[in-house]
């Protein structure tokens, strides 16, 4: 017959202990993604820069200044890399799978707009500072939900450079933002959080087809940009 | 659902909304962007596939589990021999869930971050783990630690090598939780047949183990404490048991105490059912 204290012995104390530990990493882990938040808040305020007036030069500052603070976000991630143990990524996750959406939507938006191209996942994973990593990666479906939320920004965007007179980033916007689009179809999305954070992708498709819509019905799109009245 | 996704790639070119549709029409197979999701799309496929299979063995097990404790309930006749026959039965069925079912999810998840797909086998696995300490119960009396159980899914073959299930402690703690329950059911059936003894067993061993459970600190566990509480009435209800059986066992024959008790308001209600 077992007695109560051999149940608490074999059966509870290892528990115990079990629990002890995993909150200890996780501790690690909540101080670590602080570090890792205060860079992303700031350069989500410096890249807020796009919706208030047209300014390339200024644009291209503001990217640079991003990628600058993306520095301290790699080094976020290198600390985590340290803590994660061998083969847990999944276990605890949960501490940094916002985060990593949302820089992998900034950095999806530096890479549009210096380049106008869509980031792939191995760019995205160096920017972060994950590639190469040994216990970290970048696991593809924050990646892909980091995509969608581009598409929202660009919708935003797309509307704010109308107002001041931009009349071409729409268009580029547009054609975009319907690769993306047709890209995601390919995708075989299971019913969960990514796929409806993708049913709302047409939301925004259709409000940069709107936007769209307006100028060509003006014949504002060809030629007539009055902040480039040469293109 | 492969017929589904069949349907997805016959249909070519993604429907899209009229201005984007122009854009789509001029991509050509080449685009990067399509190249790029072409890729990500079998990953996913990859993934959700394993994902998929690994529920369809979870549900297996799940399934075995449950029949397993169903047998072993029946044991409330008194002759030995046909007690440890049981037992001898469920032992191997037990063992059979191990060597096949869960081997072929431990061989999913070879090489694979366990964590990633233990949501899809943690279900059956408390399932199993509730059959099997019952088991252990009826049997000595006792349970084996963690430890032990973790040893039984490491897995070696020619083929593969060595790999082992990912079987984390908490999957184990929330199976004990459920095997309680099984406890409480065992302590009204033998009531009914009157084997009193049997009941203040079974009750002290709840005893046990609800101790265990209160001298937990994990925070923010929701699902630790939920079972927790339902180990809880459980408990409740075996207590009173006890109590009828003190108080009145005297005035009536043990045989009908399942009455008296049944009428106040001892219901076995049942948690979940049989298959």
């Amino acid at each position: 017959m077992c007695t109560p204290n051999q149940i608490v012995v074999d059966i509870f104390s290892p528990f115990q202990e079990y629990i002890n530990s995993e909150q200890d990493v996780r501790e690690e882990i909540r101080k670590i993604m602080k570090d890792i938040e205060k860079p992303l808040r700031e350069i989500i305020t410096v890249l807020q820069v796009i919706h208030h007036e047209q300014n390339n030069g200024k644009m291209g500052e503001a990217c640079m200044r991003a990628r600058d603070i993306f520095e301290e976000v790699r080094q976020g991630y290198d600390a985590l890399d340290k803590i994660v143990p061998p083969g847990q990524y999944y276990r605890y996750n949960d501490h940094w799978r916002f985060a990593t959406q949302r820089l992998c939507f900034l950095a999806a938006l530096i890479v549009f707009l210096e380049k106008g191209i869509l980031i792939n996942k191995e760019t995205a994973a160096q920017i972060l500072g994950v590639d190469n990593k040994c216990n970290i990666h970048l696991d593809l479906e924050d990646y892909l939900m980091g995509l969608l939320n581009l598409a929202s920004e660009l919708a935003r965007y797309a509307v704010n450079a109308v107002t001041y007179g931009d009349y071409q980033k729409p268009l580029q916007i547009s054609k975009f933002v319907a690769e993306l689009n047709a890209g995601f179809r390919l995708l075989n999305l299971k019913n969960d959080s990514l796929r409806k954070r993708f049913d709302a992708l047409k939301y925004d498709v259709k409000k940069i087809e709107e936007v769209v819509y307006d100028l060509s019905i003006r014949g504002l799109t060809q030629g007539s940009c009055p902040a480039e009245p040469t293109n | 659902m492969s017929k589904s996704r069949g349907n997805r790639h016959r249909r070519g070119k993604p429907a899209v909304g009229d201005n984007a549709r122009e854009t789509v029409e001029n991509m050509d197979e080449q685009n990067p962007v399509l190249l790029m999701f072409k890729e990500y799309s079998s990953q996913l496929d990859d993934k959700h596939d394993r994902y998929e299979r690994i529920v369809k063995l979870s549900r297996d097990v799940n399934i075995e589990a449950k029949r397993i404790i169903f047998l072993l309930h029946n044991i409330n006749t008194d002759i030995e021999a046909k007690k440890k026959a049981v037992i001898e039965e469920a032992d191997c069925r037990l063992q059979a869930l191990v060597s096949n079912s869960f081997k072929a999810i431990a061989r999913e998840l070879k090489g694979q971050d366990g964590y990633q797909y233990h949501r899809a086998y943690s279900n059956g696995l408390q399932e199993f783990i509730e059959a099997l300490t019952f088991c252990q119960f009826l049997k000595d009396d006792s349970i084996e630690p963690w430890t032990a159980i973790n040893d039984s899914f490491k897995y070696h073959d020619d083929e593969h090598g060595g790999y082992q299930l990912l079987f984390p402690q908490y999957d184990f703690i929330l199976g004990l939780a459920d095997f309680t329950g099984e406890l409480m059911r065992r302590c009204i059936n033998t009531l009914g047949v009157g084997n009193v003894s049997e009941c203040f067993k079974l009750c002290n061993f709840v005893k046990y183990i609800n101790a265990g459970f209160l001298g937990l600190m994990a925070p923010g566990n929701k699902e630790l404490s939920r079972k927790a509480y339902v180990l809880r009435q459980s408990l409740a209800k075996m207590e009173l048991v006890c109590y009828n059986i003190q108080i009145r066992g005297s005035e009536i024959p043990k045989h009908m105490l399942i009455s008296v008790i049944e009428s106040t308001d001892v219901n076995a209600e049942e948690d979940e059912g049989y298959f």
